[in-house]
């Protein structure tokens, strides 16, 4: 037990191992754990509850009596979603964007942040703020969709990317936190005669790691999220993203649970098999279950970067 | 003297040429954001005339100013506005004022020694941030409905004896909704002061260990000032973006009985416009929220260069 | 930097490797698979392929489709085999987006090359003036099935501005503009758990006020439902609200309904109209039942903030007693188990009703057809569309929601010259997941069914076939197949095999006669005002309705009147009558 503490929990960048504790950091220790544990049980427990009910029998799951621990338990909901056709094709388009879409958008990012900051750039300060007001406005949806037509970008799966690549919000991040390292770093290499270039992707690129993981998490999960381009952009099955595909998948729920409204003459039975099977509250979980275990698989690969200070002192020395 | 002279010109030359060269590098990059954020404002054309789709612009009549004025036809019309204005000024000022928040939670959550434990917390509080509103409002109805969870709970236990309408009365609105957007925003939002955190110059936090400083010490003296950039940046792009709440919170949320607090700008608009398909109006309604936007955004740089010497952006 | 990259590369990999084998699993092949599915089709070699040389696969516009793709199943290949096309279906109820994908597409030029659509609000009108339909005048008397509609045809020159001939309404019907176009049930009525009924000795039941007694006896004898919940007389949702709260259509039960109308109650035969703010509007009654019941304890709480999924299982479960729509308690609770032992929603024997109802219309309702301006084969189309108007498209195409028979063979034939189910037929159509014979094609009956959702013809219209409507729940044949314990006790006090039957009998109808009018737009700013006014009108109904004693209900109502008067409710209003005009005098002339 003490091994596997002292493994753990050692807190790898304090190089002493040895830490005298007092009555005061004892007591906030444990009022801050508590508050972060009870903070994070609150956040667990909606997805948990999203669980349970998609592996319990849909008829318990709509009256609510699902509520702690599954019961009857089926996996009709998962079967059902893994049957759609197209899954595979979207699947692969999903991944494709996110990578594809997340690399060109951290790399604009991490570029133009970093542009952003030299000072002697022409105009610098327009430019930014050329950039910086774009976030609040917006066009409107039938502008925006007859330029990408016109650009020959409607079934294109380029329209997932090019529109995407220079996020203003990932520019404010990254020049925010460059201007907080040392100046001392880039005026070295440029004394050293390095050009723009060279101190962009030699200097400032491995310090701002912690940065440029937070721009690829916000980038990729916007990527691997979105479906509103498919919507407006794409009629082509083969370039639907995966989201499209199940945000399809709960409006046909929808629309079939809609359809009984307007026709009156249908036979008892048979409109009871059409909704009884699955609801849309139940695929909509489902769905939502399904989509977020990617992410949480791959989000902490990008945690390790998350690491105090290691980077400047490595590069300083 | 004419060769220090010369060389002077030569290296005020070069410096032109750099910063040329420097701005040749962004271009591409302004360029597309200019093919895709500037060039189709020609769209702000379409709140000007009667625009009903499929029709082409050239076939609907113009109107000039109609859409603008429209919400101020008449005078319980202008009631209306000022109610939804309230509301919406009430949650961005409460998300404001909470703004603090994802800063407190990474700068507590970096007190956390054990390792696991931080990753894990770190990982599971983003979790609500993936849950779309639509089943957020499941959940919610699952527990605090009249029949809910919570309302059974208690009144088995005795503590109450009718249950309390959480989701179906005006009481306490705008504090429900702030809830309910910090639990789905703090962990997601703390990424950022997460990482900005591991920037900060460790020499920094053992010069003043040396000094004497202890846990608070530090995170006063160093770790906030640290964050503060970050932190201004954000809550000025959040002044900016004063008028826009979203739409999905809100709209699963309301139901006739909290409507007075909980409609704002967002959903007044998707319940007057685009429900009826009148492109034309929430054109013109976007417009003057953009314009309201840069001029809020405009004011607060203006005031951080008064107050704090430097502007934000 | 590399090793950030290959970092992603690797987790993404991974993710993508423990993922895949589930997503490969089993593909239905038959949905999945159009290619698979023609080339097991050409190789039969039919008719289809020899009139059509090549394939073609056509995207059709559907507003009322609630499935995107491409059609699949038997439908897909009597398609196939017919005119060598593939449907691929572009539906916005499952896009999503409201009327995103319509702007969209139209501003694009194309929205399709079949494109079905509703006419009001002068939606036909522009999308012909956009250009986006091609002109059928010329063609259309060439088609038979088509120019057996002449008043359709009629109507819809009467909707565009240049007297053309865009499209075909849906929903044409040969009947006389009184009978109603309703199948075995009406669309509305008082609906209640027979078996509990009889329980409590069935009482008569002669006006709401009675209802609510009876339905509060029924609580009181069960007040717990089948899981153990506790019961209620109503349970509302406020998904469908719209103009006013939908729940509380009471008006309908009394041949009054807001037909085209927007805040105007107007009568079956048009004469009569009641403003719903109108203290003595039957919606303002509805309302003061609801709260009347509600203060009896009747009105399930949860109904302030739950959906149409949530109030749908608590009538699985039987928590409720009555239903305003016999599809919602029968479609619920009604399942085959249950009739057998007697328990089920049936129709409530009430006096004085007169239940609104529509009835068939000669030039069929708004919901058109058209072809593209842009489509490819415009003439190969036009037989597709001629088709489905033939009795045989009208059997195969309309199952969906209308319940029509399905293609002569697979699912009903002909013996001793009646028309009765097969076999496959009595178990696909009660929803029974089998295979389709395999010279009908691959997958399940229910995966095969037309997803166009397109009624050209009214069902309920004999089919020259079989001289029996096209609904096969009509035939006597099915009625007396599925006469289960639940059917035999409602026949025996009522006198009458069906609700129709009975209430055609009682002369509880009130049948507005179909008619060709749809009104046309009224203007942006009535609109704007409506969307207004019907915020106001629905918050207030709710509050109404849960008003803790009747000083606030009334005070609630003044709150209404005023804000709306306020928001310029009159100028709808009045826009509202001149379409209540039209509508009488259309339904005048339709009667004649």
């Amino acid at each position: 037990m003490a091994s596997f503490v002292k493994k753990n929990c050692a807190d790898v960048a304090s190089p002493k191992a040895k830490k005298r504790y007092t009555a005061g950091d004892v007591t906030f220790n444990i009022i801050n754990y508590t508050v972060f544990i009870i903070i994070t049980i609150l956040c667990v427990y909606p997805f948990y509850y999203l669980f349970i009910n998609t592996i319990s029998s849909n008829q318990l799951s709509a009256n609510g009596s699902i509520n702690w621990f599954p019961q009857q338990i089926q996996w009709s909901n998962y079967t059902a979603v893994f049957q759609l056709s197209g899954l595979r094709d979207s699947f692969i388009i999903s991944i494709l964007r996110t990578v594809i879409g997340t690399v060109c958008t951290v790399f604009a990012s991490a570029f133009l942040g970093f542009m952003f900051t030299q000072e002697k750039m022409w105009k610098r300060k327009f430019w930014y703020r050329f950039v910086i007001i774009t976030m609040y406005f917006n066009a409107g949806l039938i502008p925006c969709f007859i330029i990408n037509y016109n650009l020959g970008l409607t079934n294109n799966f380029w329209v997932y990317i090019l529109p995407a690549v220079v996020q203003p919000f990932n520019i404010i991040l990254v020049k925010t936190y460059i201007e907080s390292t040392p100046k001392s770093l880039q005026e070295a290499a440029a004394i050293d005669g390095a050009g723009v270039l060279k101190i962009f992707a030699k200097v400032v690129l491995p310090i701002s790691t912690p940065i440029l993981a937070t721009i690829a998490i916000f980038s990729a999960v916007g990527q691997w999220n979105s479906f509103q381009d498919t919507l407006i952009y794409v009629t082509d099955p083969h370039l639907y993203s995966l989201q499209y595909l199940l945000y399809n998948y709960i409006n046909q729920a929808n629309s079939l649970a809609m359809l009984i409204k307007s026709n009156p003459g249908l036979s008892g039975n048979s409109i009871a098999n059409l909704a009884s099977q699955q609801t849309p509250t139940s695929i909509r979980m489902t769905v939502s279950v399904i989509v977020i275990i990617p992410i949480l698989l791959v989000y902490p690969f990008f945690q390790r970067y998350f690491v105090k200070g290691i980077m400047i002192g490595a590069v300083k020395g | 003297m004419q060769h220090h002279s010369a060389s002077k010109g030569k290296a005020v030359k070069k410096n032109k040429w750099i910063s040329y060269k420097m701005f040749l590098l962004i271009l591409p990059f302004l360029i597309l954001l200019f093919i895709f954020s500037y060039l189709p404002l020609y769209g702000w054309t379409y709140a000007f005339f009667d625009y009903t789709p499929p029709l082409k612009l050239s076939q609907c009549p113009y109107v000039g100013w109609k859409w603008f004025k429209f919400l101020f036809l008449n005078k319980t019309q202008v009631m209306e506005f000022l109610k939804v204005m309230r509301n919406t000024f009430a949650m961005s000022g409460l998300g404001i004022l909470t703004s603090p928040l994802p800063m407190l939670f990474a700068i507590f959550l970096n007190e956390i020694h054990c390792r696991w434990l931080k990753k894990s917390v770190q990982t599971l509080t983003t979790l609500p941030n993936f849950i779309s509103w639509v089943l957020v409002y499941s959940v919610a109805f699952s527990l605090f409905s009249s029949s809910g969870m919570v309302n059974t709970v208690g009144q088995s236990m005795g503590l109450i004896s009718q249950p309390i309408h959480f989701l179906d009365s005006d009481n306490h609105t705008w504090l429900s909704m702030l809830l309910w957007g910090l639990w789905k925003g703090l962990g997601w939002g703390a990424i950022m002061y997460l990482a900005s955190l591991a920037g900060i110059d460790q020499e920094l936090y053992e010069a003043a260990k040396v000094d004497g400083a202890g846990r608070f010490g530090l995170i006063w003296h160093i770790t906030i000032p640290g964050l503060l950039p970050t932190y201004f940046v954000l809550l000025m792009l959040s002044v900016a973006g004063f008028l826009s709440n979203g739409l999905d919170q809100y709209y699963v949320f309301h139901n006739s009985f909290n409507m007075e607090h909980i409609q704002v700008l967002d959903l007044y608009v998707y319940n007057l416009g685009l429900g009826n398909g009148n492109y034309a109006l929430s054109t013109a309604l976007s417009m003057m929220k953009s314009v309201v936007s840069v001029v809020l955004l405009v004011t607060v740089n203006a005031i951080s260069k008064i107050t704090r010497g430097e502007s934000i952006v | 930097m590399k090793k950030f990259n290959k970092q992603i590369l690797i987790g993404l990999l991974a993710a993508l490797c423990t993922l895949s084998p589930l997503a490969g699993c089993k593909n239905s092949s038959a949905v999945s698979n159009p290619a698979a599915q023609t080339a097991a089709s050409d190789s039969t070699g039919t008719s289809g392929s020899s009139k059509y040389k090549d394939t073609i696969q056509i995207d059709v516009f559907d507003t009322q489709a609630n499935y995107q793709g491409v059609q699949s199943g038997w439908f897909g290949k009597i398609v196939k085999d017919k005119f060598n096309m593939r449907l691929n279906i572009i539906a916005p109820n499952v896009a999503g987006g409201g009327d995103n994908l319509f702007n969209t597409r139209s501003a694009a030029g194309n929205l399709g090359d079949i494109i079905m659509t509703g006419s009001e609000n002068g939606r036909l009108l522009n999308t012909a003036k956009a250009g986006l339909l091609l002109d059928l005048t010329d063609k259309i008397k060439n088609y038979k099935n088509l120019s057996a509609y002449p008043k359709a045809l009629e109507m819809v020159k009467s909707l565009v501005s240049d007297g053309k001939i865009y499209a075909i309404p849906s929903k044409v019907s040969k009947q006389s503009a009184t009978t109603s176009s309703d199948c075995n049930d009406p669309t509305y009525g008082p609906y209640i758990r027979w078996d509990c009924y009889t329980a409590i000795g069935s009482p008569e039941i002669n006006s709401m006020d009675d209802m609510l007694n009876v339905l509060k006896a029924m609580q009181q004898k069960f007040p717990k439902s089948d899981s153990g919940k506790k019961t209620y007389g109503f349970s509302f949702f406020k998904d469908w609200d719209g103009n006013i709260m939908n729940n509380a259509q009471m008006s309908n039960l009394y041949g009054y309904d807001l037909n085209g109308t927007r805040f105007l109650l107007v009568s079956s035969d048009g004469k009569s109209r009641q403003s719903v703010i109108d203290e003595n509007s039957y919606y303002i009654t509805s309302l003061k039942y609801m709260f009347k019941a509600n203060q009896m304890g009747l009105v399930d709480p949860d109904s302030t903030t739950q959906n149409y999924d949530t109030m749908f299982a608590k009538y699985q479960d039987g928590q409720i007693f009555y239903s305003l729509w016999p599809w919602l308690g029968q479609g619920a609770y009604n399942t085959t188990e249950h009739k057998k032992a007697g328990k089920g929603f049936m129709f409530a024997p009430f006096k004085n009703l007169k239940i609104y109802s529509n009835g068939c219309s000669q030039s069929g309702n708004g919901y058109v057809i058209a072809v593209g301006s842009k489509a490819k084969d415009p003439d190969r189309i036009l037989d597709f569309i001629d088709w489905l108007y033939s009795p045989e498209g009208v059997e195969s195409s309309c199952t969906q929601t209308t319940g029509s028979c399905g293609p002569k063979g697979l699912t009903w034939e002909m013996k001793d010259g009646k028309a009765v189910l097969t076999d496959f037929g009595k178990k696909a159509l009660s929803g029974a997941a089998i295979d389709v014979p395999s010279k009908w094609g691959t997958g399940t009956w229910k995966d095969g069914i037309s997803a166009l959702n397109y009624t050209a013809v009214l069902t309920t219209d004999t089919d020259p076939n079989t001289n029996l409507p096209y609904n096969y729940t009509m035939w006597d044949s099915y009625l007396a197949d599925n006469n289960t314990m639940l059917d035999a006790s409602w026949q025996k006090k009522m006198g009458a095999k069906t609700t129709m039957e009975y209430l055609k009998k009682n002369n509880m109808l009130s049948i507005a006669p179909g008619n060709s009018y749809i009104p046309k737009a009224s203007g942006t700013e009535v609109d704007t005002i409506c969307n207004q006014c019907k915020a106001v009108i629905v918050q207030d109904s709710w509050k109404m309705v849960f008003a803790k004693n009747q000083s606030e209900f009334n005070s609630l109502l003044k709150h209404m009147q005023t804000t709306v008067k306020g928001l310029g409710y009159d100028k709808v209003i009045a826009s509202d009558q001149k379409i209540a005009d039209n509508l009488q005098a259309a339904r005048e002339a339709a009667s004649k």
